[in-house]
């Protein structure tokens, strides 16, 4: 039984206790059959139900937490800057659909008459008065855009002919342009227009122009996050010992005299190895597949040690479909053979155990070996991030990316006891 | 290292078969065949418990809801006799259809390798 539903079984014996108690013993007359049988299915029912969530812990407050205003200001709540934060469209990056909706929401929200976003290329939206003729596409405004992406600032314009719009009809009078930035990079510009000669408040639009410019740094950091999980990816990939190669290639030569058709095996598990490696593109991969690569390099590896390395896989049936981050198993079990039993010369054996717990939605993988475990000193070298042992470039390679993954919802725990082995524990949500 | 044949649905091609092995197509470990092995065996025992709680579940509720006996369903049967005369053999054949997709589906992710292009597998592209 998974060690999440040992408490939830308990809970449940405990529950049908209760029941028995109270509708066979306390209560004169004892209630029938029926009716203590549908209290406790109620009550196994309710318990099932809530016990995920009571695992999960008490729902975020973060709604409760927020700064208490005025009244009018919450009643408007669609209408204050912290809206902004919420469903920020400009948060993906900045593009002509995300300029068009956080115009249609910045417009309100500012009290001003018309609203513009313009990237270094073009405007990307328009919204307000004079849509008709400031067209998506059309090239930054020379006299007011151009000039504060070249880096002159904000700008406040407070004539028509200064905004130099040609169209005759134009009715947008005054306004004020500030840099969208990320870093010190000024990428685009937010526009804000009204009809007459009040021009919008200069620190107002900058302030947004700061908030936008927030959003499009989270994005570029998301952007460039992702691309480090890539490069994490096709680092592991890469990083395919080749001392584990020679040796390989060598165990095959040994055999290829003494025993062609074993030599012939390996060399098909070899090729399924890289073939494996290499072809996997996403970040998940069905557990059945991970095992598939683990069983494999293992088999390579039993072929070069023979007798010393024994293999042990525990591996519960539902997990087989469970999706699991890519290549993150095998890096675990290359070291516990690497570290963990090459340097013990009776040899030992590797375990890999494999659970999906689902009431707590999770999927737990242990790999542990019985090998020559690690000093203190070393696990702590290992398990920080901050030094970087050729032990630890493995671990800290899939840690990075459960982080990335998963941010906080994963758990990812070492144990070592010098001469007793090592275990490394993997804990992460069913996928 | 020793390998061991995996005993799969496939039939042995031509060919000579070396001693200790049962087929030429392909092979697994000895600890990959008891992984598969004990797999099985706890989705067996999943199913029997499964099996076991039906089962006995009739006479429990024969012996604690007077309805599962005197009540009366289509026919005038009582529910027990229903279960007895129908319920069961439904339910066997459930039970044993889900547990032999479950044993498939485990084979087939724990034994042998991956499906690959033949020709790729012999040296293409």
């Amino acid at each position: 039984m998974s060690s999440g539903s040992l408490p939830l079984a308990g809970a449940l014996a405990v529950a049908w206790g209760a029941v028995y108690l109270v509708t066979q013993v306390v209560t004169e007359p004892a209630l029938g059959v029926g009716t203590t049988v549908l209290a406790g299915v109620g009550l196994t029912l309710l318990l099932t139900l809530a016990y995920p969530s009571a695992l999960r812990g008490p729902r975020s407050t973060r709604s409760g937490q927020r700064p208490p205003g005025r009244r009018g200001v919450a009643s408007r709540s669609r209408h204050t800057i912290a809206a902004v934060g919420r469903p920020m469209p400009l948060r993906s990056g900045l593009t002509a659909e995300a300029a068009m909706r956080t115009a249609r929401l910045l417009r309100p929200l500012l009290g001003c008459d018309a609203v513009a976003i313009t990237d270094r290329e073009g405007v990307l939206a328009f919204v307000g008065p004079g849509s008709d003729h400031h067209n998506v596409g059309d090239p930054p405004q020379p006299r007011t855009s151009a000039r504060v992406l070249a880096g002159a600032g904000t700008l406040v314009v407070r004539s028509r002919r200064t905004l130099g719009c040609a169209a005759p009809g134009c009715p947008l009078r005054t306004a004020v342009v500030a840099p969208l930035a990320i870093g010190k990079r000024i990428i685009g510009t937010l526009t804000v227009y009204r009809v007459d000669d009040n021009p919008p408040s200069r620190d107002v639009v900058e302030g947004m122009a700061g908030i936008l410019s927030l959003h499009l740094e989270l994005a570029e950091l998301d952007r460039e996050r992702k691309l480090a999980v890539d490069a994490k990816l096709g680092a592991l990939r890469a990083q395919i010992n080749p001392h584990f190669l020679f040796n390989t290639l060598n165990t095959i030569a040994s055999k290829a005299r003494t025993d062609p058709e074993e030599a012939r095996q390996l060399l098909l598990r070899l090729s399924d190895f890289f073939r494996y490696a290499v072809r996997q593109d996403g970040h998940f991969a069905e557990f059945g597949q991970e095992y598939f690569f683990v069983r494999t390099y293992l088999s390579l590896e039993q072929a070069r040690y023979g007798d010393r390395l024994r293999v042990r896989y525990d591996v519960d049936p539902r997990v087989l479909t469970a999706h699991v981050p890519v290549l993150a198993i095998q890096p675990l079990v290359e070291n516990a053979v690497k570290h963990g039993l090459a340097n013990k010369v009776e040899g030992g054996t590797v375990t890999l155990k494999a659970r999906v717990d689902p009431l707590t939605r999770t999927t737990s993988i242990r790999v542990s070996d019985d090998g020559v475990g690690m000093p203190p000193d070393l696990l702590k070298k290992i398990t920080s991030e901050a030094v970087s042992t050729p032990e630890g470039i493995g671990l800290r390679n899939v840690s990075e990316r459960l982080d990335t993954l998963f941010g906080e919802r994963y758990h990812f725990d070492i144990r070592s006891k010098e001469g007793e082995g090592t275990s490394v524990d993997l804990r992460i949500p069913l996928g | 290292m020793r390998w061991r044949a995996a005993r799969r649905s496939r039939s042995i091609r031509d060919g000579v078969i070396p001693a200790g092995y049962d087929s030429l197509d392909e092979y697994d470990t000895a600890a990959e065949v008891d992984a598969a092995f004990r797999t099985l065996r706890r989705g067996a025992l999943g199913y029997f418990a499964v099996f076991l709680v039906a089962v006995g579940g009739v006479p429990g509720l024969t012996l604690t809801l007077n309805w599962w006996s005197e009540g009366q369903l289509i026919g005038g049967m009582s529910p027990s006799f229903v279960m007895a005369a129908f319920g069961f053999y439904i339910f066997f054949w459930l039970l044993g259809l889900a547990a032999a997709s479950l044993s498939t589906a485990v084979e087939a992710r724990m034994l042998g390798g991956q499906e690959t292009d033949p020709a790729e597998r012999e040296g293409g592209a």
